[in-house]
């Protein structure tokens, strides 16, 4: 919580602390004691079991309800051998002994004496059982309804954590997005400024008006932004102008997108996301031309093979970008793989040609070529030879002040 | 002016609350009069053991005059009579056998009190809660300035202190909180008070690094001082910290100085001191990024002042109104409830160093305002001179007869204190 919105000298901790809750939750969720858990499980219990009439205090209204568990009292009899001669008057109980053996004589009672006596002794045992169960049964529902009541006090929690978790997790998604947004933005801004200084500018060709350089053209990006996309960047290939001409194409004329273009991107796409794109992949070809250009091993040499193979992969990449500006509904994914799969078909073919090409000479590899706006047009042009300082300078844009020093490639061992 | 500090113990190495606000009270005074301590020969507040010898010595310059205690605390028999007055109905009797087995049941320092009141201009009684307050005050005759030092426990709840707090001359309240609890528990609005509050001194220059080398301390760090104890809400600022240590963004560790009676949790990030002197409490408290005080039961917390007066920010624990008054007053210090809230607001004053720096400023403010030495000197004296221009009162109560020392009809004191109004006072006291 390193930010507040009080910045004055006089700290209001009352206002602080209101801050500090809301932060809370808008982070956690709100922080509930147990008591307010019990409270809102309570009130979930309420919502449960109002239609059977059952309160919310469940667990003390059952105990309450359910006296503590005593056997009945079940009719029973004991039954003995004598059982059915005794009395409680002596004269009684003395005629009878003294009749047994004639009773004897008439019918024979002990199997009814022992079928009753083994009847009495199973209803003992069965009254027992009985008062055995149903107080096992007993504690059995006092441990349900215990575990029905804990079962839903912890389902009130979880249900509160869940509820902080999502909030949780939408605000993450939000910071995640807006992570991605500023990365993306600041990813812009990196590439255009790093990919421009980097970017090699082979011959670039002249162009067809001849332009005093004390007089440089309007370039309506120098008002924008330094991060903002870069206009379309098709232009038709012009020729190669001669290497002493001073003038530089008019930016009207390299920057003018062609009409189809115009409007005709991806729907829900950026308008400079396209550009953007394009430029990354140049970017990546941008290293194989570097290094031809630069005579490291590995880059072509004009009229090669491999040089002919780069532009024809070159010629691919432009016809992805056709692709792009002509507002197919393809997808993004789609043109990155097919430029993936073009841009290793070069520099296999690169690599290829590398074996078979001789190093140029260090001193011949042209720095000055960073303030190229239209790499396209570098990049289907044919490569021609490493053109000398004064040509370099020579086709310089207009206000090579402006631009920052370029970068210097790994690649140049080269101390100065 | 002649003037008794009365306490229930007193030396350079006691340390609890009252008494070191007792005897900084009495050392400050003695610059404008003639200042006499009477006290006890116990050191420990738990047993009330004599270990000192009776009679009269010099603490920093200060007599200091000890009385011999009748009898040691039997902690069984006053954790029953604790229980009975404290959670049952119960009688005036059973309130003054309370105060028998609470100690230190010193007759000897009232009978001298009775005998030589007459010396002194007034007598401060400092903690309303023990035998030497109660008795000693009305033994005083008219001259009982009572400091109460009184916290939100069950004790205030009690029917035999509410005649002290209407009895004495004047009451030095440590806080508005005090305040509005002793008025709405004894209704002694009548009694002249002022809140006073307590000074500290504080060094000018604390080597805050002195210390990180002394003790090997790296990175931020907030410091705990005082008694490690569940009573002082150590047990819940562990649990708190342990959440805290979860979250990632906290770097803060936590140093904990002060005598420990509880387990410290191991964790490489809380660190126990022990106790140490003053110079390297200050400096521990220079070096750390805030205070943390998570008592719930404070009538005036001398760290927070000393962290305030160091410039350090505070963190409070807002269950306790007087912390929470304290904060809100001085918009020094930020407080929490639960645990969100202790991460929130550690996390606050760890990570925005303007807030930090501000609530330091305040605090150092706050207490140049109210607490400055020369400042409570100021109205102690405000309140002599005031009260030697008034007609003293009766003084108080009688003390209960036969019949009603034995009448069972005085409430739980837990039950008086429940009624009680709670939450910090306003802004301005």
């Amino acid at each position: 919580m390193p930010d507040f919105n009080v910045r004055s000298d006089s700290v209001n901790v009352e206002q602080i602390m209101e801050q500090i809750r809301g932060r809370i939750r808008e982070k956690r969720g709100v922080d509930y004691t147990e008591q307010q858990i019990r409270e809102l499980a309570a009130v979930k219990l309420e919502k449960f079991l109002d239609p059977r009439g059952v309160r919310s205090d469940l667990l003390d209204q059952f105990r309450k309800a359910q006296p503590a568990y005593e056997p009945p009292e079940l009719p029973n009899f004991a039954f003995e051998d004598a059982t059915l001669f005794e009395s409680h008057r002596a004269p009684i109980r003395w005629i009878r002994k003294l009749l047994m053996p004639l009773l004897k004589l008439l019918f024979n009672p002990n199997p009814l004496i022992q079928a009753l006596n083994i009847q009495s002794r199973l209803n003992t045992i069965n009254a027992e059982r009985d008062a055995r169960r149903e107080a096992a049964r007993r504690q059995m529902d006092q441990l349900y309804y215990e575990l029905v009541h804990n079962l839903v006090v912890e389902t009130t929690r979880t249900g509160i954590e869940v509820k902080n978790l999502k909030m949780r997790v939408e605000s993450i998604a939000s910071r995640l997005e807006f992570n991605e947004r500023r990365a993306r933005a600041l990813e812009g801004a990196v590439v255009y400024r790093s990919t421009e200084p980097d970017e090699p500018r082979p011959q670039r060709p002249a162009p067809q008006i001849p332009q005093p350089r004390q007089q440089p053209p309007p370039r309506p990006q120098q008002q924008q932004p330094r991060y903002t996309p870069p206009q379309p960047s098709y232009t038709a290939p012009v020729p190669v102008a001669p290497p002493t001409q001073t003038a530089i194409a008019p930016p009207a004329a390299v920057t003018e997108p062609p009409p189809q273009a115009q409007g005709a991107g991806v729907p829900g796409e950026g308008p400079g996301q396209r550009s953007r794109r394009r430029r990354r992949r140049r970017g990546r070809r941008g290293g194989g031309a570097a290094a031809t250009i630069m005579g490291a091993p590995g880059s072509a040499q004009p009229g090669s093979t491999g040089a002919a193979g780069t532009v024809e992969s070159v010629d691919q990449m432009d016809a992805i970008d056709r692709i792009d500006d002509d507002g197919s509904p393809d997808s993004e994914e789609m043109h990155d793989a097919a430029a993936e799969q073009v841009e290793q078909t070069g520099i296999a073919e690169a690599d290829h040609a590398a074996s078979t090409a001789e190093p140029p000479a260090v001193d011949q590899a042209p720095v000055e070529h960073a303030h190229v706006e239209q790499p396209r047009v570098e990049l289907v042009a044919p490569l021609p030879a490493a053109p000398s300082a004064t040509e370099s300078s020579s086709v310089a844009p207009a206000e090579p002040a402006a631009a920052p020093p370029p970068a210097r490639d790994p690649a140049d061992h080269d101390p100065q | 002016m002649k003037i008794a500090v009365v306490v229930q113990r007193y030396g350079q190495a006691i340390n609890g609350g009252a008494e070191l606000h007792a005897r900084y009270i009495a050392e400050h005074l003695a610059r404008h009069g003639q200042v006499e301590v009477l006290t006890t020969c116990s050191t420990d507040y738990v047993t009330w053991r004599n270990e000192l010898e009776p009679g009269v010595e010099q603490v920093n310059g200060v007599p200091v005059r000890r009385f011999k205690v009748k009898h040691e605390r039997d902690p069984l028999v006053f954790g029953k009579r604790s229980d009975r007055v404290f959670e049952q109905l119960h009688s005036l009797g059973d309130e003054l056998d309370w105060l028998d087995a609470e100690g230190p049941t010193s007759p000897a320092l009232i009978d001298y009190i009775t005998k030589h009141a007459s010396d002194y201009d007034y007598c401060l009684f400092f903690s309303y809660r023990y035998y030497h307050a109660y008795y000693g005050a009305r033994a005083s005759r008219g001259r009982a300035i009572l400091v109460p030092t009184a916290e939100r426990d069950e004790t205030i709840g009690l029917s035999i202190f509410q005649p002290l707090f209407r009895g004495v001359r004047a009451i030095m309240y440590n806080s508005p909180e005090e305040r509005a609890m002793i008025h709405a528990v004894a209704g002694n609005e009548s009694v002249p008070g002022v809140v006073v509050g307590i000074g500290s001194d504080v060094p000018n220059n604390p080597q805050a690094a002195r210390f990180r080398q002394k003790y090997n301390i790296r990175g931020p760090f907030a410091v705990y001082v005082g008694r490690i104890d569940q009573n002082k809400g150590c047990k819940e600022l562990f649990e708190f910290f342990d959440g805290y240590l979860k979250d990632p963004a906290g770097k803060l560790s936590l140093v904990l100085i002060g005598n420990t009676l509880l387990p410290i949790p191991e964790h490489k990030r809380i660190r126990h001191l022990g106790f140490l002197d003053d110079t390297d409490k200050f400096e521990a408290m220079a070096a750390a990024d805030a205070l943390i005080m998570p008592s719930y039961y404070e009538s005036l917390s001398m760290v927070a002042l000393e962290a305030w007066a160091l410039g350090r920010p505070v963190l409070a624990n807002g269950k306790c109104d007087v912390l929470k008054g304290q904060c809100l007053r001085s918009n020094a210090g930020l407080f929490y409830e639960t645990l969100g809230e202790f991460i929130g607001t550690l996390e606050a004053i760890e990570q925005n160093r303007w807030l930090a720096g501000s609530l330091g400023r305040n605090g150092r403010q706050y207490f140049k305002d109210n607490y400055d030495w020369p400042v409570i000197e100021r109205k102690y004296l405000d309140m002599f001179e005031r009260l030697k221009n008034e007609v003293p009162g009766p003084g108080g109560d009688p003390l209960p007869g036969w019949f009603d020392r034995r009448r069972q009809d005085l409430p739980a004191a837990q039950d008086v204190l429940a009624k009680l109004p709670k939450g910090p006072a306003g802004r301005h006291g």
